[in-house]
């Protein structure tokens, strides 16, 4: 019994899946609050669907890939900020109409230059395939990465918060603004070897909407989002080795359980208490609020 | 690092801004303030008084003009943290995971090291604002939690920890119950005394006679700026609302009770100005006001 | 020359593939009119992911893809409003969550068994290959989507446009509300055969997108989008015989050039009008002034 349940850690290729997994978890839980906060969870979506031009221009020119893609990534946020900006087109309309473009332009040119990449590990993960270097790549990045959002937390919860008083006192929300466009595009594209373009969106937007729902502190937001992102990445890799499923489809699963949990039993803002606080009201007539001013 | 010694002044001088789609939002609008001043802007929705703040925040980059605080461009100012910023209830995101001292303590960032960890300087200048407006002890609270007299509390004590010279409000008394306006005004006034520039953007014309002692009247450009006294006159705001407003105008006949001068009411269906022949009917002699109108009915209980 | 350019056309499954992805393409298009003026672009985009674990299961079970594609849209849309309903959560975080858990839902069951259903085609689409049961499927909801749209435009219109006063005029705003739900997840079923799923969301708004900005009335708008969805599904089926196969990452392609030409050329809402008119105002200002 035992034995059998310690069986994934036999295999190097396990441990390694279940540490880029939990590093991969932090950043993105980290970043999914803000993201979540500023109302830009579709960003994520938008983002990393982009990346694929990227991607595909750099392997044909021999340039890194996680430099193409951040560039596409980067590039998209980018035009949809001037379109909108620019034109009356709704901004969620604009993301649909920048992203798919890229996207299709991505598989247009894949279709063209003949590689051998594998286009279902871009877009679905393959992160028990990781190759000697990816290891040690993803730490480096996703450390850098946790660590600056982690320093400059203060100042990235009061741009989407407050802009206007950001400015007040003297940010630039301008930099703000790119920093946090920038620190996506980076995070997806260390998230892409292990759970592809599409599932990281799910990496991007869950963990932060659990944590949402669960406490109205933001401090304890980023500890609940990293803890719930690092528990599903990690058992979720633990549990595909014994179903023998894609990876990436368990972490994302769990993750949606938890946030599914989260629906029902949040102490405050979850279907259970909303339900009794109904009938409280129904049954006492409410207090009449002190109004102290 | 502030200048509380130097003269306060707000400069702006031919400012035109325009949307993006090329549409202009306020044409070559000027006006200047001295330090210790209340000064109302007042104009319809949608005649440029939201630009103009963001252009004095530096929100906003004038296509032409300038903006300058205490003789510094807008930038510098900034950094040197003299202008804080109250905003409006609509903009805030009231279920934002922070708590009171969280949102108080922003108002320090401007002072405080790269990481914006607190000091202790930091912890007791928050509280002290906190402890002006009244709301210590809600600073555990999250701000969704507070009533909407509370809230305006807050962002006004977040202003206060900023230590900021000039400060602008967004229409401080919508949704405001008249204990936290009465308590706002009398800050406004203390901060005013300490030499400071205090801006209020309103539509709510009734109270400006009473708290302001300056007036910016704006419709896509400032049409007239200056002391209540010479610039709040029937014929401006006629200019600055046009048929914006509802008009009345009431013989002695109709008013008789009235210390029998004509009247003339302006109203955006918000509290209504009222206007005597000789100048608006100040609200700011309340108890004086009250005074007559006991006397009055006195008088008539006699009869 | 024009035997190369002709020979596309000497195939049966070209052909069909043409003619289908016209097909898909106006109704798509007639839709997007309705979705970008709601702002539920992304509603399409998470929708089209959705019905990924309805197209695995109804493979397995043997049903027709389309029936099972539809109940895990319609599924996802109303998990999606349930959610947003009951929480404090933004739509878009909520549309987020809900989305990648159906897909992941769906990756999961084809990880489990995999020889039954070809992923790529789901998520790339595969018009070339497309069997007759499913063309079928793919024409029968065209032809309903368009009857509805067609009888129902004006209320749904309405809906998009002033909801308080649908409902004040005694139009049923939730049956509005799920009439075009059910519309937006029967044509992410059928663009899902030509472009995939993750590019469903472009022939749902592209064409919308476009025609909004070259016109500022709603029948002319419908007319623009649908030939430009008409044509560019047409013409990006035709092209992707030379491009080895991607048909769907050419027709939005094209689409996506369509948006950007209309983006920068519109003669009122284009940019380079644009900054003509700002350049008038600005020089203008002086003598508006002297006038008054």
């Amino acid at each position: 019994m035992i034995t059998t349940l310690l069986e994934p850690f036999q295999f190097p290729f396990m441990v390694d899946a279940m540490i880029v997994g939990i590093a991969v978890g932090a950043v993105c839980s980290v970043l999914s609050c803000y993201l979540v906060l500023k109302g830009w969870s579709l960003m994520g979506d938008a983002i990393s669907h982009a990346v694929l031009p990227g991607i595909v221009i750099a392997h044909a020119i021999g340039l890194p890939l996680a430099l193409g893609a951040f560039a596409s990534g980067l590039f998209c946020a980018v035009a949809t900020g001037y379109i909108k900006a620019n034109s009356r087109v709704k901004e969620d309309t604009v993301m649909g109409v920048v992203f798919t473009g890229l996207f299709a332009f991505g598989l247009v040119i894949f279709t063209k230059v003949k590689s051998d990449l594998h286009l279902d590990h871009i877009l679905f993960g393959n992160i028990l395939g990781l190759a000697p270097g990816d290891l040690r790549d993803t730490l480096i990045v996703a450390g850098f990465t946790l660590g600056v959002i982690l320093f400059l937390r203060r100042d990235l919860l009061l741009y989407c918060f407050d802009p206007g008083h950001a400015r007040t006192i003297g940010l630039s929300t301008a930099f703000l603004h790119y920093l946090l466009l920038s620190f996506l595009a980076v995070t997806i594209v260390v998230s892409l070897k292990a759970v592809g373009i599409i599932l990281v969106i799910a990496m991007l937007v869950t963990p932060g909407c659990i944590a949402y729902l669960l406490t109205d502190r933001f401090n304890l937001m980023l500890l609940i989002a990293a803890a719930s992102a690092m528990g599903s990445s990690f058992f979720g890799v633990y549990l595909s080795f014994f179903i023998n499923a894609s990876t990436g489809a368990c972490i994302v699963l769990l993750q949606a359980a938890v946030f599914l949990a989260a629906l029902v039993f949040a102490p405050k803002h979850g279907l259970w208490a909303a339900r009794r606080q109904r009938r409280l009201v129904s049954t006492e007539t409410p207090a009449k609020e002190r109004g102290s001013f | 690092m502030n200048p509380v010694s130097t003269e306060m002044s707000v400069c702006v001088s031919d400012v035109t801004a325009s949307y993006p789609n090329g549409n202009v939002a306020l044409r070559a609008a000027s006006f200047a303030l001295e330090g210790g001043a209340i000064c109302a802007l007042v104009g319809v929705n949608g005649s440029g008084k939201s630009t103009l703040f963001k252009a004095i925040m530096g929100l906003l980059k004038p296509t032409a003009g300038t903006v300058t605080i205490a003789g510094r461009p807008v930038k510098a100012a900034l950094k040197e943290n003299l202008v804080a910023y109250v905003p409006q209830s609509e903009e805030v995101d009231w279920s934002f995971p922070v708590s009171v001292w969280d949102v108080v303590l922003m108002g320090r960032y401007g002072y405080m090291n790269f990481m914006r960890t607190p000091r202790a300087e930091d912890r007791r200048i928050a509280e002290e604002s906190l402890v002006r407006v009244g709301m210590l002890e809600f600073r555990e609270r999250q701000i969704g939690e507070l009533s909407g007299g509370q809230r305006k509390r807050v962002f006004l004590a977040r202003a206060l920890a900023q230590r900021g010279r000039v400060i602008l409000l967004d229409e401080p008394f919508t949704g405001v119950d008249v204990n936290t306006e009465t308590a706002i005004i009398a800050l406004l006034r203390e901060l005013r005394a300490a030499g400071h520039i205090i801006l209020v953007s309103t539509h709510n014309l009734g109270s400006v006679p009473e708290f302001c002692d300056h007036v910016v009247l704006i419709n896509r450009t400032v049409l007239a700026a200056g002391p209540i006294a010479e610039v709040f006159t029937e014929e401006n705001l006629q200019r600055t609302f046009g048929g914006a407003l509802r008009h009345f105008r009431f013989d002695e006949s109709t008013v008789q009770n009235h210390d029998g001068r004509a009247v003339t009411l302006l109203t955006d269906d918000e509290r209504p100005l009222v206007f005597g022949k000789g100048g608006h009917v100040e609200y700011s002699k309340r108890a004086e006001h009250a005074e007559i109108l006991k006397k009055r009915t006195e008088r008539e209980g006699d009869d | 020359m024009i035997e190369t350019l002709l020979t596309p056309l000497q195939y049966d499954y070209m052909l069909k593939a043409i003619f289908l992805s016209g097909v898909i393409g106006g109704v798509c298009a007639f839709l997007s009119c309705f979705i970008t003026l709601k702002g539920w672009s992304l509603m399409g985009d998470a929708l089209s992911h959705s019905v990924v674990p309805g197209v695995a299961v109804a493979y397995y079970a043997g049903w027709p893809f389309a029936a099972g594609a539809f109940v895990t849209g319609l599924l996802a849309a109303v998990g999606m409003g349930f959610v947003k309903a009951n929480t404090r959560l933004r739509e878009d975080a909520v549309i987020g969550v809900v989305f990648t858990a159906f897909f992941a839902l769906g990756l999961l069951l084809i990880s489990l068994y995999p020889s039954q259903v070809d992923l790529r085609s789901i998520v790339f689409g595969n018009i070339l290959g497309i069997s007759n049961p499913d063309i079928v499927q793919v024409l029968i909801i065209s032809g309903v989507t368009l009857l509805v749209l067609g009888f129902k435009w004006r209320d749904l219109l309405l809906f998009c446009f002033d909801p308080n006063q649908a409902r004040a005029l005694g139009l049923n705003t939730t049956v509005l509300h799920f009439t075009l739900l059910t519309l937006l997840s029967a044509t992410a079923v059928a663009a899902l055969q030509t472009v995939g799923a993750c590019l469903v969301v472009a022939m749902l708004v592209t064409p919308g997108a476009t025609a909004y900005l070259l016109t500022d009335r709603f029948g002319k708008m419908i007319g623009i989008a649908m030939s430009m969805g008409v044509g560019s599904s047409i013409v990006g089926a035709y092209v992707s015989y030379f491009f080895d196969g991607s048909t769907g990452g050419c027709i939005v392609t094209l689409q996506s050039a369509l948006f950007v030409a209309a983006l920068v050329f519109a003669p009122k809402h284009g940019l380079i009008g644009q900054r003509a008119r700002r350049r008038a105002a600005a020089l203008g200002a002086g003598a508006t002034e002297a006038a008054t």
